[in-house]
């Protein structure tokens, strides 16, 4: 009974809040907007009627157990992967539109992946101008100027002419960072950017990530690291078989989580 | 004892032989190896008539015999008012049979390397295209590199069918000098330890680029 309760509650809280994030959106602040987004994988429902409104400067993490696709819904936002259903824009642009650019609209979105995938026949430098070059069409020198701006942001200046074989791997996913920073993108998204990392190499990563958050930068985070959370994130998403169970302050959600699946979730991980 | 004097007596006629199997090789080496990169990319590029051109290509001439396609170009196509020499049209031949196999080689090369790696360039706003040219190719090509050798020796080896549409290469010159000295044994000795010249220090060559590359990485 109580547990009923508990979801009609938080049900009606997470309506509340969406509502007032629409309020705020109304002033062209929001970056990111999923509207009853569903995805399916043949007949497994992947993401179940997903309302979410991210907005500009906002550090969004999303945690969940393994599965619950919160991987797939941050991959939904740069279009690796498609929503079925449903709505979802990123600056006011319909993401899944056919008319849309996505390669323009990629330019605006940097990823960092759990395992970096820095390419490996080019050295570090030449990892961050590719898409600077290509995709944006700078210089050669411009876009090396940015490279060396940004490797010296992420602490690796000396580096740039390395492979990445020959770095850390704390240091590829710095490079991965400063990968993604070298387009100017209005957003950043990470997907488990730290667990991939020995145990040593997390804080140097993380401390990069703060250090962007407090400059302002819009993030959206897929992480277990609850003290990156606690520390920076303005809204904790938990996410559980596809569903948005919590949308909460991180205060809030650490100290008092409002659903029981949140609960067990954050006690498993809490207390290993 | 092989008898030497069937070299040095025949030289000119062995020397041309020579020039031109390692011509037409080496053409048939870059036109199949571009034409077969190509065909991969289509096998695998999202837009499904393109997979269909490249997998039609691929069965079709990966499962005809050479020697068709060379008559096919030497003695079909002069009815449809094209022609070409024999060495033309043996390069041809060769480049449209070799880049079949390539091709595939160069497919597998691609699949084997990393989806995080297409991922992380489109996500980055690079093209399909621009991705596969920075990013993944130089990727497959390394992987590739010992199926690859196997296909170009198999193509110098596989240029003596030529012989038959007068391609004017190694084993035809043979051919010619057996008819005029009748010796047939010590000929085509010679000729073999020709084709060893060209493909001994090609397969080398593939090995060290192999150990190389592997290096690099």
């Amino acid at each position: 009974m109580i547990y009923l309760i508990t979801i009609v509650l938080n049900g009606g809280n997470s309506f509340k809040k969406a509502n007032i994030e629409g309020f705020w959106g109304f002033g062209g602040n929001q970056m990111i907007e999923f509207k009853n987004a569903n995805k399916y994988y043949g007949d497994f429902h992947v993401l179940k009627d997903i309302n979410l409104t991210i907005n500009k400067g906002e550090v969004v993490v999303i945690i969940g157990p393994s599965g619950s696709g919160k991987s797939t819904l941050l991959r939904c936002i740069n279009r690796l992967e498609t929503i079925s259903e449903g709505s979802l824009t990123v600056n006011g642009i319909e993401v899944n539109d056919k008319k849309t650019d996505i390669n323009k609209l990629r330019r605006e979105i940097g990823m960092v992946f759990q395992h970096f995938y820095l390419y490996p026949h080019k050295t570090v430098l030449d990892n961050i101008t590719l898409a600077p070059i290509k995709a944006l069409g700078q210089s050669k020198e411009e876009a090396k100027k940015t490279a060396h701006a940004y490797l010296k942001k992420v602490g690796i200046p000396d580096k740039a002419d390395s492979f990445p074989s020959q770095l850390s791997g704390g240091q590829q996913q710095r490079v991965a960072i400063a990968r993604g920073l070298a387009m100017h993108p209005e957003i950043m998204l990470f997907d488990e950017p730290t667990s991939a990392l020995d145990p040593e190499m997390i804080g140097e990563v993380l401390d990069v990530m703060k250090s962007l958050a407090k400059e302002g930068m819009t993030m959206v985070v897929v992480t277990h690291e609850m003290g990156f959370a606690k520390e920076v994130a303005d809204r904790i998403i938990f996410i559980d078989k596809g569903q948005i169970l919590e949308d909460a302050d991180p205060t809030e959600f650490y100290v008092e989580p409002k659903e029981e699946r949140a609960k067990a979730f954050l006690s498993r991980i809490l207390n290993h | 004892m092989l008898d030497f004097t069937i070299l040095t007596e025949n030289w000119d006629m062995y020397a041309e032989g020579f020039k031109v199997t390692l011509l037409c090789s080496l053409l048939a080496l870059i036109g199949s190896f571009l034409l077969g990169t190509i065909l991969a990319v289509f096998r695998i590029a999202p837009i499904k008539p393109l997979n269909w051109i490249g997998t039609i290509y691929v069965e079709f001439f990966r499962n005809i015999p050479l020697l068709i396609i060379a008559f096919t170009i030497f003695v079909g196509l002069p009815t449809l008012g094209i022609s070409f020499d024999g060495f033309q049209a043996g390069t041809i031949a060769l480049i449209i049979y070799t880049s079949a196999f390539i091709a595939e080689a160069i497919r597998a090369g691609i699949l084997a390397v990393h989806k995080g790696q297409t991922e992380a360039a489109r996500s980055s706003g690079l093209t399909y295209i621009e991705t596969m040219r920075y990013v993944i190719l130089p990727q497959a090509i390394k992987i590739v590199i010992p199926p690859l050798g196997n296909q170009f020796i198999n193509l110098v080896k596989n240029s003596s069918i030529l012989s038959v549409i007068a391609a004017g290469e190694l084993m035809y010159q043979a051919d010619l000098i057996s008819l005029r000295t009748y010796v047939v044994f010590d000929v085509y000795i010679i000729v073999a330890l020709l084709y060893l010249v060209i493909t001994l220090p090609l397969s080398y060559g593939v090995n060290y680029l192999e150990k190389r590359l592997a290096k690099s990485n």
